[in-house]
């Protein structure tokens, strides 16, 4: 597990950038998954009886927060937005890595003490410093390439991980996970297992991949709020809670249940989150596609999410694993 | 040219104010087959005696100070996460979302950082203050993160040290770069007898080099340091202070201290005939261990000479390697001139 979720954990795949990562994934399969395609960003993998009456869809995004290049000035200082739901708070003055023709590190400039005049944070003010002479970096910097926020995949005691893109790379390894599982399982329905595209920008490549295959019920993989410091108790789970439910009135009520009982009986706990309408994943795209597609949400508590320092705790992600290869072997959602 | 291999070294040991061991023990072990004497002090400075070819009537101490600035903990709350206090002038948004190693079994933790999503408008346009965050080692409880740390150890920064191109990203150039200088300098040929110092805790209050001005009583000094460049978008002229890839950086007066006009000078004719590259602060900001130096005993004359140093006292502070050449070249010109004189 901890080896799946390091590779996945890879620098690549800012959104709109997800055919890096395709590779990555491919490595990661079992033998008997297809590949069934990999159009506009997502990955899409078959698993199961493909001539089966019920068709499930299992979701996570493979694309992950960063900074796009808008601008290259005269001194070679290069100009950036976000791409996705950047805290604007992890930028002043942290290491940063620019996907040019070469990989460059670089600092997010930020004022000394004596210029910070208590400047409010700004999307339109984020400069990103090199270091190198501005005709070095227009040979090596294109408009439009990425950038991250460095991290380090750092062990912390608990079996837990820090890194950045946990947020949903950790979400990927339960696909990874259950598909391994499932290897040599009967699988009484067809799985599409999809790794979906541009989650962080507007959940495009997920509501495209269920617009393609219909599916008779989805399940959405993604990371939910961790317990913390300033976490309402109710928004969150805690780190090894073995998974987040979320209930809402835009899911479908059989799989939430389906999930729920399945939890339950194999000894499982589970924390659950109630959002009062849309969930803020790509859930939300999911089951209005088409005609409407049942959609559950489950998730991987998450601490820090959308900084450079994300934490998961491994066990979680083994355990929801385990609980949607049980989902599946048991035909998913029962029909109300 | 410069060692930069022993440049990273002395950037990726760690070592705040107070705990300075790790850098202590790389300086000696390089400096000792080179150094006449070799001595640490009660307070853990390094004082050296070098000869040169020729015993000048005047004593010249070179200095650099070994610690950098971070962090030490200070409570360990009952959910497992760590509180910590600065050492030495940290931003808030230094500490924010970054790795950390903590005390000498190096634990690795986090900066927390409650999620983007839940917060109100005005929260998201500033960094939270340092004494309202905390470090995750991965623990939930008190008992379990006292097993792994204890109060006042030491916290540094966990992050990357880069050269290319001309350019160094690390931490802790401040002043690891100037500990770099003393070595080459212990290392190379002089012409005058000389000491230098390594000192202890300038982030903390210029503590050391008081110290260790007091027990070498020199007549004169210079100080090797890095310092605040803001040549950065948004900052205009002089508010710059002194731009990264504009040479070696001589100062006129900063807040610690007035230098010495004549060494000013002299700094800048040795540069002009090196062919080097050499300039002022514009702004009267930042101090350094000359604070300290240039008031011992009767009073020292000192010159300070640093490297520009863009995101300096944070995680990845930012400078050119032509300036850290220019620097050296300059230092020790300029300590030669002075013992000449």
């Amino acid at each position: 597990m901890k080896d799946i979720l390091k590779q996945l954990c890879a620098d690549a795949g800012v959104s709109g950038n997800e055919n890096e990562m395709l590779g990555v994934i491919k490595e990661l399969l079992p033998e008997n998954a297809e590949v069934i395609s990999m159009d506009n960003g997502n990955m899409i993998v078959s698993m199961g009886d493909k001539n089966a009456e019920k068709h499930i869809m299992l979701d996570a995004h493979i694309d992950r927060i960063g900074l796009i290049v808008t601008y290259i000035d005269d001194k070679g200082f290069l100009c950036a937005e976000p791409v996705g739901g950047i805290d604007l708070r992890t930028l002043p003055g942290s290491a940063v890595k620019i996907f040019g023709r070469e990989t460059i590190l670089g600092v997010v400039c930020t004022m000394p003490p004596h210029l910070d005049s208590d400047k409010e944070l700004s999307r339109d003010r984020i400069r990103i410093d090199t270091g190198l002479p501005a005709e070095k970096v227009r040979e090596l910097v294109s408009l439009g390439d990425r950038i991250i926020l460095l991290s380090k995949y750092t062990e912390l005691i608990g079996n837990r991980i820090a890194v950045s893109a946990l947020d949903n790379r950790s979400g990927c390894a339960v696909l990874i996970r259950c598909m391994q599982l499932l290897k040599n399982r009967d699988i009484p329905c067809r799985v599409s297992f999809v790794f979906s595209a541009q989650e962080e920008t507007n959940e495009s490549g997920a509501a495209t991949a269920a617009f393609e295959l219909m599916p008779d019920e989805a399940v959405v993989i993604d990371v939910g709020f961790a317990a913390q410091n300033g976490v309402p108790e109710e928004k969150s789970g805690k780190l090894g809670c073995g998974g987040i439910i979320s209930i809402s009135p835009v899911l479908s009520r059989d799989v939430t249940e389906k999930l729920r009982k399945i939890a339950k009986r194999l000894g499982m706990e589970v924390d659950y989150e109630v959002c009062g309408g849309s969930t803020g994943t790509n859930a939300d795209k999911i089951s209005v596609c088409g005609g409407g597609i049942k959609t559950g949400v489950i998730s991987i508590p998450s601490k820090n999410m959308h900084t450079q320092t994300e934490i998961v705790q491994l066990d979680d992600i083994e355990r929801i694993a385990k609980l949607l290869a049980v989902y599946i072997t048991e035909g998913g959602a029962d029909n109300a | 040219m410069l060692d930069y291999e022993l440049l990273k070294r002395l950037c990726t040991a760690d070592g705040i104010s107070g705990s300075e061991d790790e850098v202590r023990d790389i300086i000696i072990k390089e400096i000792s087959p080179f150094a006449d004497t070799v001595d640490v002090d009660n307070m853990g400075n390094v004082i050296v005696f070098k000869k040169g070819r020729k015993t000048p009537s005047k004593k010249l101490l070179v200095s650099a100070h070994m610690d950098e600035v971070g962090f030490i903990v200070t409570h360990i709350n009952s959910d497992g996460t760590v509180r910590f206090a600065p050492v030495g002038g940290v931003n808030d948004s230094a500490a924010f979302a970054k790795y950390v190693k903590i005390g000498a079994k190096k634990i690795h933790g986090v900066v927390n950082a409650k999620p983007v999503h839940l917060l109100k408008d005005d929260e998201r346009k500033k960094c939270p203050p340092i004494d309202s965050l905390s470090i995750d080692i991965g623990s939930d409880s008190k008992e379990e993160t006292q097993k792994h740390v204890s109060l006042g150890d030491m916290i540094v920064f966990d992050s990357p040290y880069e050269n290319r191109d001309g350019r160094v990203i690390s931490k802790a150039i401040d002043d690891r770069f100037g500990c770099l200088v003393l070595i080459e300098m212990i290392k190379s040929e002089l012409e005058y007898d000389m000491y230098f110092s390594f000192v202890v805790q300038e982030e903390v209050g210029l503590r050391g080099a008081k110290a260790a001005a007091f027990t070498v009583a020199p007549d004169c000094a210079v100080v090797v340091e890095a310092t605040t460049a803001s040549d950065v978008p948004f900052a205009e002229d002089e508010k710059r202070v002194c731009l990264v890839g504009g040479g070696a950086v001589i100062s006129f007066m900063d807040r610690s201290t007035i230098y010495d006009r004549e060494y000013y000078r002299l700094a800048f004719e040795c540069a002009e005939a090196l062919g080097v590259k050499a300039q002022t602060k514009t702004m009267i900001a930042g101090g350094n261990d000359a604070g300290a130096i240039h008031c011992s005993r009767g009073g020292v004359r000192t010159l300070a000479v640093s490297v520009p140093c863009r995101y300096i006292h944070s995680s990845s502070s930012l400078a050119s390697a032509e300036d850290m050449e220019a620097v050296f070249a300059v230092v020790k010109a300029s300590a030669e001139k002075i013992l000449s004189l």
